[in-house]
């Protein structure tokens, strides 16, 4: 019990350190890929204590309560991890966490937002799929749904599900709203989108969304972790390396469509998941 | 002992009977209110007694033919003959050759088989189990409430017609007399008195949807009942099988495991004919279109239809004759149809724009999935089969009831229309997002039993496929709607909109139900559900058990495979909700801005409804969702997805005949 609560305090002090520090990082090399020179590393952390300390505008009252549910349901998200709960349920809370973000950007009569949402509800389409079948790979591997069973499972779930990894790493790029599938929120305000989900979001509202855009980073650099979890610091460099993947297909990709997008996720992510699934039943 | 459940069970079916039958008879509104009262509370206490008896019992409650009036079986009898010909005198005067035909279709095998063939009716005449208890109380709870909802909703709805006579007595004599029907329905054990029970309510969702006699409505309430008697048929057809091999028509012997080698010959195609009985009356796929068609009746049709009864019989035969088929190929089919209905209805959803038709469609996918769980037939699925069945009803129940507020509130049932409904009638729509919320999110028991339901289909590669891309676009379309829904902009201060009393109380009532039953989950289950997949007799290693609020899935040697803290989860969201705007009310307002327009504002609007477009003329702002009818669209699928549907059912016939 006692072990539970300071796993749990230590994950939600620590990850958004570490998520800041990723995206700093993130945004170095970003820089560095298009020979700029790049923000300092601690500049994420920089940008969120002057967020925070804007002056409070709003579009209307209750903006900031989807933001909180937003926030905090990514941080149950991350204590469902750490503290080994049942995977598939993780996937729900998540997907709270995203839907909390979604009306709160429908709740203003944005039409950036709301188009940005409409295109966020459309990631969802795409990715939650991959989503639960990957949770499915899991059960079928190890013969439970707790993460606690895939840490005692003797051997790394990627020589079992190497298709289901992949397609994981597919969907991670639409998760992170990264090119080529960032259209619910574009990285320049200066396009055909403004930002998207977040134009109506301003001061300690964008603050606690850069923080929940954290939680979900690790969240996910979490969940590729579990896939080389014996031991445990090899899933870490591989989720690390797996991010570094990102940033450069982030880089060196144009901005797809959303059709194509679902329709391209749906082949190339189900199916896939889906091949490796039913290798797993043909194995004796 | 004996004579007080007879008491009971006379009371649960016969009450509303007679209620009904004053409702029709004494013209008068306010006896009709106070009947409408006294039946609910009535049937609230009668819940509350079987329930009781039930606890105190050894599994179930078994009233014995001898200890019911004698004749009886033999007024069933004449009564069903009299009820066929009604339904065929009704096709008759709308001149519809097919329902003519459908009737008689039934007409002469029911003739044949109950007065010629000398049928032994099972010793138990009823029996009520957890399972039939579950359905009471959903039956008489939330029943009763729509038709509270009703006093309320009925009289506006006249007002809107310019009746020149009301039509409100016949209306409420079908709505309270279609409760007692399915009271009895879920409580008897002797199958040629369900199928009795079973055209009673085909024969009231018929006469319901007919309710407005406009043309459209008599076209689709001719549909409703087609579809139905084509069920009816099918059900017949069974019974006569069914007493052929087996030699008796005790639910409980044929609802039994069957023995190694005997699931061949006619018996199986029985029990498909059965399934197909209730696919048509729970709408699925190909048979969903009477379902939607039902939306031309006033809104506490549309509840009570989708919520409590007429669909929930279809699913609650199936899933009563689950043991029988439980591990067969038969399951097997029946979880396919059952979880392609789920992906199908969910898709087409995505497309509609109209609410009570999003709402038809998430019923029609809810039925799909207790199906598709029946059909996958291990511990885990049927739990969540029984939960969904719960669940769905008392939040679908909620849903409509707030759409047809809403509806008479503005003047529309289309959800781009709801845009800043808040601001007009801030209450409902709280409460109808709760609904929707308690539909798609956690922790509500919806999404627990679509999380049980994935995790019993492990068995079931393409079940498991079709659930899952099913679940995503249930995703899609709730989120859009709660999102429009909840667009507004500032105003300072909300007024609460005035809506009858009647219709207060039964939202208030009914969204209580919805915390209830999350909150309730772990005791729900040990106390109703758990003790019914005992009686059935499953014997999978995966169990589930209900515990610390929540509930777990066990392995063989009693460690969880998987779990959720249902209630811990539900303590922290209900504190955060009503912590957050509290504190948010208390602290520094915020500066408040208009929505960014590109610079083009109209300086006075700080909603952003319009902006100052070509030509210095203010133009206004409008976004819709997305519909994806290109890819989703009605028209476009409704065939392709019939066909598929047909051809799952043919097959499971097909597959069962050896």
């Amino acid at each position: 019990m006692i072990d539970n609560l300071i796993i749990s305090l230590i994950a939600i002090v620590g990850a958004p350190i570490i998520g800041g520090l990723l995206f700093g990082i993130d945004r170095r090399i970003t820089a560095r890929l298009q020979n700029r020179f790049g923000p300092p590393i601690l500049q994420p952390f920089y940008d969120f204590f002057k967020l925070l300390g804007k002056e409070s505008i709003a579009v209307n009252q209750i903006q900031m309560m989807y933001v909180l549910s937003h926030l905090f349901f990514a941080i149950a998200a991350l204590l469902m991890l750490v503290l080994r709960q049942d995977l598939l349920m993780l996937m729900f809370i998540f997907a709270f966490s995203t839907i909390s973000l979604i009306i709160g950007a429908m709740s203003v009569r944005s039409p950036y937002s709301k188009i940005g949402a409409q295109r966020e509800i459309m990631q969802m389409l795409a990715y939650e799929p991959v989503l639960l079948l990957m949770v499915f790979g899991v059960y079928k591997v190890t013969g439970s749904f707790m993460i606690q069973s895939i840490l005692d499972y003797p051997m790394p779930l990627i020589y079992s599900l190497p298709l289901v990894f992949f397609a994981f790493l597919y969907v991670l790029t639409i998760k992170l709203r990264k090119s080529p599938f960032d259209f619910s929120t574009s990285h320049h305000g200066h396009q055909e989108l403004i930002k998207g989900l977040t134009t109506e979001f301003s001061g300690t509202q964008l603050a606690l969304i850069e923080l929940t855009h954290w939680y979900d980073l690790m969240i996910l650099l979490g969940l590729i972790a579990l896939f080389f979890a014996q031991p445990l610091w090899v899933g870490i460099l591989i989720a690390l390396g797996a991010y570094f993947l990102e940033m450069v297909i982030d880089n060196i990709c144009a901005r797809v469509t959303w059709p194509w997008m679902i329709k391209a996720t749906w082949l190339i992510g189900v199916g896939t998941a889906l091949v490796n699934i039913i290798g797993l039943y043909l194995r004796p | 002992m004996e004579g007080y459940v007879l008491a009971l069970l006379a009371l649960a079916t016969l009450l509303p009977a007679f209620c009904a039958a004053i409702c029709y008879v004494i013209k008068n509104r306010a006896v009709r209110n106070f009947v409408v009262v006294v039946n609910t509370l009535v049937l609230f206490f009668i819940t509350w007694e079987f329930v009781r008896l039930l606890m105190g019992s050894n599994g179930s409650i078994r009233i014995n033919e001898g200890s019911l009036p004698a004749h009886l079986g033999e007024v069933i009898k004449y009564l069903d003959v009299l009820l066929l010909g009604f339904i065929g005198y009704q096709g008759l005067k709308l001149k519809k050759p097919l329902i003519v035909a459908l009737t008689l279709a039934q007409l002469v095998p029911v003739i044949f088989f109950e007065f010629f063939m000398g049928v032994h009716e099972p010793t138990a005449a009823f029996v009520i189990d957890y399972l039939s208890v579950v359905l009471i109380l959903l039956i008489s709870l939330v029943g009763p409430i729509i038709a509270i909802f009703a006093i309320g909703y009925m009289e506006e709805h006249e007002h809107h017609l310019h009746l020149a006579k009301t039509k409100q007595p016949a209306f409420f004599m079908v709505i309270i007399g279609f409760l007692g029907a399915m009271n009895a329905l879920v409580m008897t054990n002797n199958l040629s008195w369900m199928y009795f029970f079973w055209e009673v309510t085909t024969l009231c969702s018929f006469l319901l949807i007919k309710h407005d006699e406009n043309e459209i409505s008599i076209t689709n309430a001719v549909r409703a009942l087609w579809m139905n008697l084509t069920g009816g048929v099918a059900f017949i057809a069974a019974i006569i099988i069914i007493y052929q091999v087996k030699g008796t028509l005790s639910v409980e012997d044929i609802a039994v495991a069957p023995v190694a080698g005997a699931f061949t010959g006619l018996f199986p195609i029985a029990l498909g004919l059965l399934c197909i009985a209730g696919f048509t009356k729970s709408a699925q796929f190909p048979f969903q279109s009477w379902l939607l068609g039902a939306m031309v009746a006033p809104t506490p049709v549309s509840a009570l239809l989708h919520s409590s009864t007429m669909v929930k019989a279809g699913v609650y035969l199936v899933v009563r004759i689950a043991p029988a088929f439980i591990g067969t190929i038969l399951g097997d089919m029946v979880a396919i149809a059952g979880a392609f209905t789920f992906m199908a209805a969910s898709a087409v959803a995505i497309s509609q724009s109209n609410a009570k038709r999003v709402l038809a469609y998430s019923t029609i996918a809810n039925l799909g999935l207790i199906i598709c769980c029946a059909g996958i037939g291990n511990y885990v699925a049927l739990a969540a089969a029984i939960l969904l069945i719960v669940f769905h009803g008392v939040s679908k129940g909620l849903l409509f009831l707030c759409v047809g507020t809403i509806e008479q509130g503005i003047g529309s049932r289309n959800i781009e229309d709801m845009q800043g409904v808040m601001k007009i009638m801030p209450v409902t729509t709280i409460i109808m997002v709760i609904g929707m919320i308690s539909m798609l999110l956690p922790p509500f028991g919806v999404l627990i039993t679509k999380w049980l339901a994935i995790e019993a289909a492990v068995s079931m590669p393409l079940v498991l496929l079709l659930i899952v891309l099913g679940s995503a676009c249930t995703v899609v379309f709730w989120s859009k709607w709660i999102g429009t829904v909840l667009t507004m902009s500032y105003k300072p201060k909300y007024a609460i909109e005035n809506i009858p009393t009647s219709i207060k109380a039964a939202l208030g009532i009914l969204i209580l139900a919805v915390f209830v039953v999350c909150v309730g989950i772990a005791p729900m289950y040990n106390a109703l559900i758990d003790p019914q997949l005992k009686a059935f007799h499953l014997t999978d290693k995966i169990q589930l058990i209900g515990s610390q609020g929540g509930l777990w899935l066990t392995g063989g040697s009693n460690v969880a495979i998987g779990g959720f803290a249902v209630l811990a989860v539900f303590t922290i969201i209900l504190a955060l909700f009503i912590a957050i705007p509290y504190y948010l009310h208390k602290g520094k307002s915020a500066d408040l801005r208009a929505p960014y327009l590109c610079g083009e504002n109209i300086d006075s609007d700080l909603r952003g409804a319009e902006f100052m477009g070509p030509g210095e003329k203010p133009a206004g702002t409008l976004v819709r969702n997305y519909y994806l009818t290109g890819a989703f669209g009605e028209e476009k699928l409704t065939h392709v997805l019939n066909l598929i549907a047909g051809a799952i059912i043919m097959l499971m016939l097909g597959m069962v005949i050896r």
